[in-house]
């Protein structure tokens, strides 16, 4: 028999602790006396910011290495997976980690009655306006937690590793026991608090775990592309035919890559308040993506489906309150906001601010403690605004 | 079964490890000298873990990062001709930019070791996993042999420096390892003690030949028709001492480590389920994995296949594999290379089969082709099976007009 793990991380910012989960787990389970180990999904990037990447730990109580590496070694991917761990719950809306590979199903690998497990701070049912119906039931748990994120390769010891055992143990005690992850954090943590958190997200984790019938979830909108045959494309090493050149004014005006968005990098996205916008350039100068789009008004308009939410736009800003980074599970579409923005002004003001909340979140780079949360401070509207005045 | 492993006295622990970890980890037991570095995946793995070895006082050695492969070769060899155990590694056409250095380290007879992260060589870009890279350097007086897991690939850092830098040999070893599946896989992987590794290494001598203030030398000087003919003879000898080499190494190795580690009967190859059978499959690195399983599931049905695991490719192991697949009616060889143009537009492997069993003539098996896996492409245990009924038809006299085949192809 053969468990199969998958750990869905974000490339860069959680690529350690996505490595660790596989690790940990074949360490864990190495002292049940079984046979593991772990391996990353080879083509990914995990080097970029954001990027869905994957980890894999496979463990077996009965099979010899070499009769587990067969089955699972010579690949650099995973079919049915026993349990996907998601530790962003962002990536519920998708996953695209390069070029040719399409925008798919978070779930996609989750086999029959196996687990999606997501640490997010939402529900079941806020999770399954996203992911995709499957013909085959399967279980979704959560453990509650925000995305662990830190700066550049740094790993944040918010102890959602330890956490994220637990849990694994909770859905499926086949792959590792809650006994043997406590015992594992003591001999090697030295610290009593870490078991701790595994335990309590086990015990946790246990109240949280619910089945997804077939008729649950979206149907997925997103297309698989196909891959030509090998004499179905020109001789020449892949000369892909260049982004046609082309821009006007206006939502989606600039001619992108379609073959590869990077959208589903983002945990969160840029919202704009168009009164505020004083018109400065600067979003759109400053974009590494280039996802803001004139308008014939002279704001800027993003167009989210190729946004990595990097936060640069939401830093040059000028203008206070102009530009606020929302976590990506508030929203269910990419449409332009600019454009709702025209049709009801008022209405568009009230949206943004119901999506903004009162909630600022800063990330206290590379110092460990986390995010610090702070209030924010309201705006007044700016109906004579540069922004507005067109608008009106 | 994996299990925690007891101390003993060549065992010291066992960590989880990736491929690249295992080396790193072998190279500061080796106590190897001077390491020169340039990054390319999946070999920046191995000098990320010893600049972190070093960083935290595990590991004393000289680390340079160099502008380029062509010049991170040439410190190695420098390196090597002063007397200093070196290290470096490469993968793809990081490994092929750096060609000139490499032939002429065969040819100035140094022994320092090199780890190949098998790469495909793009463009257009493509990290998977491809042996090309490595055997390019076939032809070029180097010691070539494959890992096909993480604790052999420790193991042969160890078998490389001796081999390597043993008086009847000293050429250069290159130690490959699949990019991917064997590089970037963690493992549980048994490190040995610094005094087994030194009783079954020793320090590294290089005679009279050693670059030194109180040896003055001149190294390679220019000798045109009058010497080279001799020099290609000598290398011509020492490829085929390196052969009894080999064997002496590893006897020596399962005395030293052999109770608990592995246990090479054959420093070669491996046999897997070979006895009596009509057919086997000859492959390198990760594609043992699958290849193993599906042998094993057809003999459950009463097929007699076996797979043979060939680790050594230069020198190549003649004789010996002449009398292992003489022994088959079809034989089907994998090669995760390319040679385009070659006798059969095959891959490289299967002309060095081929040759070798071209003495047995009429009594030695049928032999077919199959490319798979180029790129790091998945070879699947379904394939494999189908690998070996094509190469077991073939056994029968049923040898395809076209004896190469695609494997996993999008046709
Ligand atoms: S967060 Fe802002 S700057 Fe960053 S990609 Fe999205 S729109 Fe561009
Ligand atoms: S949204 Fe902010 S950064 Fe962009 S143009 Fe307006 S004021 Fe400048």
């Amino acid at each position: 028999m053969i468990k199969r793990v998958e750990v869905q991380y974000r490339g860069v910012f959680q690529k350690t602790l996505g490595k660790y989960i596989g690790g940990d787990i074949v360490q864990i389970a190495s002292r049940m006396g079984k046979v593991a180990f772990s391996n990353g999904r080879y083509s990914d990037a995990p080097e970029r910011n954001g990027i869905p990447c994957k980890y894999f730990a496979f463990v077996s109580p009965d099979l010899s290495e070499a009769e587990l590496e067969a089955e699972c070694g010579s690949s650099y991917n995973a079919d049915n997976v026993d349990v996907s761990v998601v530790v962003d719950d962002a990536m519920a809306q998708g996953v695209e980690p390069w070029g040719w590979h399409g925008i798919r199903p978070v779930n996609e690998k989750v086999g029959h009655k196996a687990c999606l497990l997501v640490v997010t701070r939402r529900n079941h049912e806020h999770l399954l306006r996203f992911t995709a119906k499957k013909p085959q039931p399967y279980r979704l748990a959560t453990l509650e937690g925000d995305a662990s994120m830190a700066g550049l390769w740094v790993f944040k010891d918010d102890l959602t590793r330890e956490r994220c055992l637990g849990a694994v143990a909770a859905v499926d005690p086949g792959i590792i026991s809650i006994e043997a992850v406590e015992e594992y954090l003591l001999d090697t943590g030295k610290d009593a608090d870490r078991a701790r958190a595994a335990r309590d997200a086990y015990e946790a984790t246990l109240r949280r775990i619910k089945v997804v019938n077939p008729d649950q979830g979206i149907d997925w909108p997103h297309e698989i592309p196909v891959l030509p045959k090998w004499h179905e494309f020109e001789e020449g090493g892949v000369a892909i035919p260049a982004v046609k050149r082309g821009f006007k004014l206006g939502p989606r005006g600039q001619n992108r890559n379609d073959g590869f968005k990077h959208g589903t990098s983002k945990t969160e996205r840029p919202v704009v308040r168009f009164d505020l916008c004083i018109k400065c350039t600067l979003c759109w100068a400053d974009c590494p993506d280039e996802c803001f789009d004139p308008t014939d008004d002279g704001l800027y308009d993003i167009n989210y489906e190729v946004c990595t939410g990097c936060h640069k736009c939401a830093d040059v800003c000028p203008v206070k309150e102009c530009i606020v980074m929302v976590p990506e599970l508030q929203f269910e579409d990419e449409k332009s906001p600019w454009e709702q923005h025209k049709k009801d002004p008022a209405g568009y003001i009230q949206w943004a601010e119901d999506k903004k909340g009162s909630t600022r979140i800063r990330y206290r780079h590379v110092t460990g403690e986390g995010v610090e949360k702070y209030k924010a401070t309201p705006v007044p509207r700016n109906m004579d605004g540069p922004g507005q005045k067109e608008a009106l | 079964m994996t299990t925690a492993a007891q101390p003993t006295d060549v065992w010291e622990h066992e960590l989880l490890l990736t491929g690249c970890q295992a080396v790193s980890h072998a190279v500061k037991l080796a106590d190897v000298d001077v390491i020169a570095a340039y990054p390319i995946r999946p070999y920046t793995e191995v000098m990320d873990q010893l600049s972190q070895l070093i960083a935290d006082g595990e590991l004393d050695a000289e680390y340079i990062i160099a502008d380029s492969e062509h010049s991170q070769f040439e410190i190695v060899k420098h390196a090597s001709s002063v007397g200093a155990r070196a290290f470096g590694g490469s993968s793809g056409t990081g490994w092929m930019y750096g060609m000139e250095a490499l032939a002429v380290t065969a040819t100035d007879r140094l022994p320092p070791l090199f780890l190949v992260g098998n790469r495909a060589l793009d463009d257009p870009g493509a990290f998977g996993v491809e042996h090309n890279d490595a055997m390019s350097v076939r032809d070029l007086g180097w010691l070539i042999c494959w890992a096909s897991t993480a604790q052999e690939a420790l193991e042969h850092v160890f078998i490389g420096y001796r081999v390597a830098e043993d008086k009847r040999v000293r050429m250069p070893m290159a130690l490959a390892m699949d990019g991917g599946f064997l590089t970037h896989a963690q493992h549980m992987v048994k490190v040995p003690t610094l005094e087994a590794v030194k009783q079954f290494l020793p320090p590294y001598d290089l005679g009279d030949r050693v670059l030194h203030p109180d040896n003055p030398i001149s190294v390679a000087p220019q000798v045109n028709e009058d010497w080279v003919m001799e020099l290609r003879r000598q290398n011509w000898e020492a490829a085929r001492r390196a052969r009894g080499v080999i064997k002496e190494a590893y006897k020596e190795f399962n005395g030293v480590f052999g109770s608990h580690g592995s246990q090479y009967d054959n420093p070669y190859f491996t046999e897997y389920m070979t006895e009596d059978a009509d057919a086997v499959l000859i492959g390198i690195g990760a594609v043992c994995m699958p290849t193993q399983t599906a042998a094993r599931r057809l003999r459950e049905k009463g097929h007699k296949v076996g797979y043979v695991n060939l680790r050594w490719f230069r020198p190549f192991p003649t004789e010996e594999l002449r009398a292992c697949l003489g022994r088959f009616k079809g034989v089907g060889v994998i090669d995760r290379d390319f040679s385009q143009g070659s006798p059969d537009n095959g891959g490289i492997l299967l002309q060095d089969v081929r040759s070798c069993l071209y003495p047995l003539r009429g009594d030695g098996p049928n032999v077919i082709n199959f490319m798979g896996g180029l790129g790091g492409r998945d070879i699947s245990i379904d394939e494999c099976i189908d690998m070996y009924e094509r190469t077991l038809a073939a056994g029968r006299g049923n040898v395809p007009e076209e004896i190469v085949s695609w494997i996993g192809l999008r046709e």
